[in-house]
């Protein structure tokens, strides 16, 4: 009876393990695929746009209508470590004298972080896209990195919050008897103590500014301004039904790096995952 | 020499805190307040701003397409939020009662689709679920002989259930298993001598000592789920059909950005949305007292 049980149990958690896997594993089959919209055989034909960039170089009045994969690339990378460095270093800040210091305003300060933070930055739009436009940034990837950081900034000072409090005051006060200053023993001591949080911090914000979507659709025309997600996404509503592979394996492409920093960093994003609270 | 201590500590705090302060101020406090005031106006693509009191509102409230948006919003945040607590609790429960490793190696598969981006598991959800003959599940289908089943015009719902619920399930899953592991042993040792059954200990004992951990996680969620339509639009699209899965900030989203940037009637988009942060600040506001939120934010320190 006992053993039934376990033995239950132990199926049901590989069916739950494989639920999330089996369509990314699908997806790579596709990608290698030989039929267009079929999975079969295998192949290297769909990566063969890694050459030169061109999507469709025989048919050149086509390939026009899409930009070149590698400026692409570099877009969405900008994009990604823009919003990685700027979350980082102010959040970094912030979370610092949030940590350590009292003053007037600071549990307002971060109750405002939380509520902002559960509210979806998606509500603000029509306005960003005003503010933007107004500013003469819209079009441009610092508009679209600009707002991006400004959403995930909250959750990064939570989190970072979090752990300049799990640092022991002696710690700090031992440098400052030491004789540094004040920021000396910020920059030297506490932020080499919380580099764990930092880069946790910075791998979920690049992984946000890699994926992100609305931002870019909204914000961004002109398609030498395109990021991953606005290509994949017109390729895919264009050609779902014809060329399907090709689409999987530009997918394949821009999975790389989240793919590698999810190997590499599932236990920091989990943290990040508990700190910020959304769904 | 020269500054006192205090004047110099007041001055680096200053200088730490002053970009996250901007950044929110700017990027976040003032289109707030510019989205109320858009929806006193008639801006469209002239972008000039045409004062027009409550109109919008009246607009909104006499409009015929408002109950389907209000009830689509309904059924969306309802299903997903349930999809999302109970595979939550099937990862939590699950991955805490087999060997370490294995519900380790579960909870983490499970972030996989929310670090996907949300273009790729939008594409996969519409390859995997398409109604046509290509599709991946059809395709199986026709090998084994049936006829393909049209699934995202049939079953559009539990669709994007699936699609947004396996992005929200990580969370909870992960919430909910440190709960469990936080819950003393002796509770179920001392069950277990008493003759309890597993399924009796789940339901007399864990879901009891985690039941806040579950209402927090469905008020939190409720929240990002009412004002959430990046993979609606993926997908469905407000689709098939007239309005089926058109969700109130997808509805502002085409009024204002519409399809090819046709719309841009910002002034009647932003009365939606206005709407929504309202009602979404209310709630953030009784969770705030509800759930005493300041302090479980701080727990999550555990690891």
């Amino acid at each position: 009876m006992l053993k039934i049980g376990k033995i239950l149990l132990y199926a049901a958690a590989v069916v739950l393990a494989l639920l999330p896997v089996v369509p990314v594993a699908l997806l790579f089959l596709l990608a290698f695929s030989e039929h267009p919209v079929f999975i079969e055989g295998f192949t290297l034909k769909n990566f063969e746009f890694l050459k030169t960039g061109v999507l469709f170089p025989e048919h050149p009045v086509y390939s026009k209508l899409y930009p070149n994969v590698y400026t692409v690339m570099v877009n969405t990378f900008l994009l990604a470590l823009g919003n990685m460095l700027l979350v980082v270093l102010v959040a970094s800040m912030a979370a610092y004298v949030i940590s350590r210091y009292s003053f007037k305003g600071r549990s307002a300060l971060l109750g405002a972080f939380l509520v902002i933070h559960g509210v979806p930055a998606s509500v603000l739009l029509i306005a960003l896209y005003y503010m933007l436009r107004a500013m003469g940034l819209l079009n441009t990837l610092a508009g679209v990195i600009l707002v991006k950081m400004s959403v995930d900034l909250p959750l990064g000072v939570w989190v970072l919050k979090g752990f300049y409090d799990g640092i022991p005051w002696d710690t700090e006060i031992a440098a400052l008897v030491d004789g540094t200053s004040r920021f000396g023993a910020f920059f030297r001591v506490m932020l080499p103590l919380v580099s764990p949080g930092l880069f946790a911090v910075g791998l979920f914000s690049f992984l946000s500014g890699w994926g992100e979507y609305v931002f870019v659709y909204t914000f961004i025309q002109s398609s030498t301004n395109w990021t991953f997600s606005l290509l994949i996404q017109s390729l895919f509503g264009e050609m779902g039904g014809i060329n399907l592979a090709l689409v999987a394996a530009l997918s394949i492409v821009y999975l790389i790096p989240v793919l590698v920093i999810f190997l590499v960093g599932e236990k920091y994003l989990v943290r990040v995952t508990i700190g910020g609270v959304k769904g | 020499m020269g500054l006192s201590r205090e004047a110099s500590k007041k001055i680096l705090m200053l200088a730490m805190l002053l970009p996250a302060v901007a950044v929110i101020i700017l990027f976040l406090a003032v289109p707030a307040a510019l989205t109320l005031l858009i929806s006193l106006t008639e801006l469209d693509y002239r972008f000039q701003w045409i004062w027009c009191g409550l109109e919008n509102y009246a607009r909104l409230f006499s409009s015929p397409v408002l109950q389907l948006i209000v009830k689509a919003t309904a059924i969306y945040v309802a299903g997903t939020l349930a999809f999302n607590t109970l595979m939550g609790l099937a990862i939590a429960l699950i991955s805490t009662h087999v060997h370490d490793a294995l519900g380790t190696f579960v909870r983490a598969v499970w972030l996989l689709p929310r670090v996907l981006p949300s273009v790729i598991w939008a594409l996969l959800m519409m390859w995997i679920f398409s109604p046509l003959e290509h599709g991946f599940l059809n395709s199986l289908i026709v090998r084994a002989g049936g006829s393909p089943v049209p699934w995202t015009f049939l079953y559009y719902w539990p669709f994007l259930f699936i699609v947004n619920g396996f992005i929200g399930s990580s969370l909870s899953g992960i919430i909910f298993s440190s709960a469990i592991k936080s819950i003393p042993q002796d509770y179920i040792i001392a069950a277990k001598l008493d003759g309890a059954s597993g399924f009796t200990i789940v339901r007399r004992i864990i879901l009891p000592m985690i039941k806040w951990h579950i209402a927090f996680f469905v008020a939190y969620n409720t929240l990002s789920l009412l004002a959430s339509f990046e993979y609606i639009m993926l997908t469905l699209n407000g689709g098939p059909g007239f309005y089926s899965t058109e969700v109130m900030i997808l509805h502002a989203y085409h009024l204002a950005f519409g399809q090819y940037m046709v719309a841009m009637d910002f002034g009647y988009a932003a009365t939606i949305v206005t709407i929504l942060l309202v009602v979404g600040l209310a709630l953030s506001v009784i969770y705030w007292r509800v759930f005493r939120l300041r302090r479980l934010m701080i727990e999550p320190k555990l690891e």
